[in-house]
């Protein structure tokens, strides 16, 4: 059952746990764990574009890193041309939207299924990445900004105060921005999904006939929905890019999308504090399992990634859900059990 | 044959729909007045879900002509010809199976009215078709009878001037299909509906004008006691089970 993004305590909570991230964690964590915790932000809201369109357009796409890379090559070849960062940043919102707006058009007006929506994205990935390594010489450049190939793109501006190009942020500040960025992210697809525009998405991804034949353009609809979802990643790519001061191809590679999947899947497909979970869980451990020395980490991490997806092939919070649910209902089911025996009284409402 | 002259809202010329060697649908002329009642026999596989599968753009036609309110709407997009006033209940539901009845109700009524006016004639509908105390519930999990009565409140709720209802009796109890009669003789008096169904019963206690359809193509039109008379239609078609009902 949908319910209102207004009405959903659990909603509210999330924000709190943003903020409070938000205030308290530059004063009581140390800069390292601070670094540490803004990349895991970033790579929320890169999991947050897929978590839509996937869980609430009913859009598989195993290409999302195609518009993570897109926005941080244009939030780099912007930023280094333009002096400061504030453009750049809408700059790697828009372009990939309008990218994911014209292939999404294509895909969902050529009525593609799903299976070659995969295959398509898939490939269009590979071509960006295939592209950028191929840009090495240096003939390849736009404006002041060398495109440098394999090699990647050096010394990408960190994010200034806008209309205060000289004026950086640190570290910290680093933090709080993006991690204002994902709650704005978190918000806005909330509110995007109660909305109508947002029911209609889940009827789609529900029965797309049905859709259609109560007179809604699902081709259209669908465009949209990729293409919010691709502006969200472009942004994601271009924090990446800033985080990272250093931007190369592999941002276009097939780990990116295939890491974003796992991410949601692990999480949950149709929530979206479900792949913000799933970033945590599967990055901190990532990094712990690469400490150990023992096992190779590849191997552990793929065991534990399937016996995630054997146990839980919902996913981590609608499973969590549904115990909440069912223990609340058993508590209550109890209750009214324990209060139909005493004489003379009704028993509890089912 | 007696025909009720008058405007027609739905007419096809030469409506003919092949898929690879096979003919479902063979060049059916249909005319449909305004405000009709038309039921639509015929064995299985006699075209029947086919051709309001052309009729709704789901399929594109092989050939011939299909017009709409005056409207050439022959290979039409899906959504296109529906916003023209086409609400029909397929064969087998086509439902949002993970949101709630009233949900699945509410989108119907959403995409002509605003938000108010939209839950009151959600609301509405529900209670007309009784299903009202379902109506938090997931539409996924509801018994097929029940789920037949979703759907229906949803095409009624998109007010569509023509009603195509694909054996929309199927799965119900006795109760049930009484208050479908009811229901679909109700619509019947502010749109045209058009109703396929096997169940005879159900047939007698609404039909009126039949047209039988058979491999495809228009078999007979005339008033449904000359219908159940009909041998040749008894024949292909209604059998043994006519004699049962009569």
């Amino acid at each position: 059952m949908e319910k209102s993004a207004i009405r959903d305590p659990g909603f509210y909570l999330m924000i709190a746990i943003g903020l409070a991230a938000l205030f308290i964690g530059p004063l009581v964590v140390d800069m390292f764990t601070i670094m540490q915790v803004t990349q895991y932000v970033v790579l929320s809201v890169f999991a947050l574009s897929l978590g839509y369109i996937w869980g609430f357009g009913g859009i598989l796409s195993f290409g999302q890193a195609a518009f993570f890379g897109l926005g941080a090559y244009t939030f780099a070849v912007a930023s280094i041309n333009i002096g400061e960062t504030t453009i750049p940043l809408i700059l790697s919102f828009l372009l990939p939207a309008a990218f994911g707006a014209a292939l999404g058009y294509f895909m969902f007006y050529g009525k593609l299924s799903d299976v070659y929506l995969g295959v398509v994205t898939m490939v269009v990935t590979l071509i960006f990445w295939k592209l950028a390594n191929h840009t090495a010489g240096p003939e390849y450049v736009i404006g002041k900004a060398r495109l440098g190939g394999f090699n990647g793109i050096p010394s990408i501006p960190t994010l200034n105060i806008p209309g205060e190009p000289d004026a950086w942020l640190d570290p910290a500040q680093l933090f709080q921005v993006f991690m204002a960025i994902l709650i704005a992210v978190y918000v806005g697809l909330r509110l995007l999904i109660a909305s109508d525009f947002g029911r209609v998405s889940i009827g789609i991804r529900e029965n797309e006939t049905r859709a259609s034949l109560l007179g809604y353009d699902v081709r259209k609809h669908k465009v949209i929905v990729f293409s919010i979802g691709s502006g969200i990643a472009g942004l994601a790519g271009a924090m990446w890019a800033t985080y990272q001061s250093f931007i190369d191809p592999n941002a276009f590679g097939m780990e990116m999308s295939a890491k974003a999947l796992v991410w949601v899947m692990a999480g949950g497909v149709g929530t979206l504090v479900g792949p913000i979970l799933g970033v945590i869980l599967l990055q901190w451990l990532t990094l712990k399992l690469g400490m150990m020395e023992l096992l190779n980490s590849f191997v552990v991490l793929g065991a534990i990634m399937m016996a995630l997806v054997l146990a839980l092939p919902k996913g981590m919070v609608p499973t969590l859900r549904g115990w909440a649910l069912t223990g609340w209902t058993l508590a209550r089911r109890g209750r009214g059990a324990a209060r139909a025996k005493k004489p003379g009284e009704e028993g509890g409402a089912g | 044959m007696t025909e009720v002259e008058g405007y027609k809202i739905l007419r096809t010329r030469g409506l003919t729909m092949q898929f690879g060697g096979v003919t479902a649908v063979d060049n059916v002329d249909l005319d449909l007045n305004d405000g009709e009642l038309r039921c639509l026999l015929g064995p299985n596989g006699a075209g029947k879900s086919t051709f309001f599968k052309c009729l709704t753009g789901q399929l594109t036609p092989t050939r011939g002509e299909i017009t709409f309110k005056d409207q050439p709407i022959t290979g039409w997009n899906t959504h296109d010809i529906v916003n023209l006033g086409v609400g029909i209940k397929t064969q087998v539901p086509n439902l949002f199976n993970g949101v709630s009845v009233y949900e699945n109700v509410r989108l119907a009524s959403r995409r002509k009215h605003m938000p108010a006016m939209a839950r009151e004639i959600a609301e509405k509908m529900m209670e007309k078709c009784g299903i009202s105390h379902l109506a938090r519930r997931e539409v996924g999990l509801l018994a097929h009878g029940q789920r037949q009565l979703v759907e229906l409140a949803m095409v009624l709720a998109e007010e569509p001037s023509l009603i195509l209802l694909d054996e929309p009796a199927a799965g119900m109890t006795g109760d049930e299909r009484d208050r479908l009669a009811q229901l679909v003789l109700e619509a019947a008096r502010g749109s045209a509906v058009i109703v396929v169904e096997h169940d005879m019963q159900f047939i007698r206690q609404i039909a009126k004008f039949v047209t039988v359809f058979n491999r495809g193509a228009i078999f007979r039109e005339a008033m449904i006691d000359d219908i159940m008379r009909d041998r040749a239609v008894q024949e292909i078609y209604l059998g043994k089970q006519a004699n049962a009902a009569a």
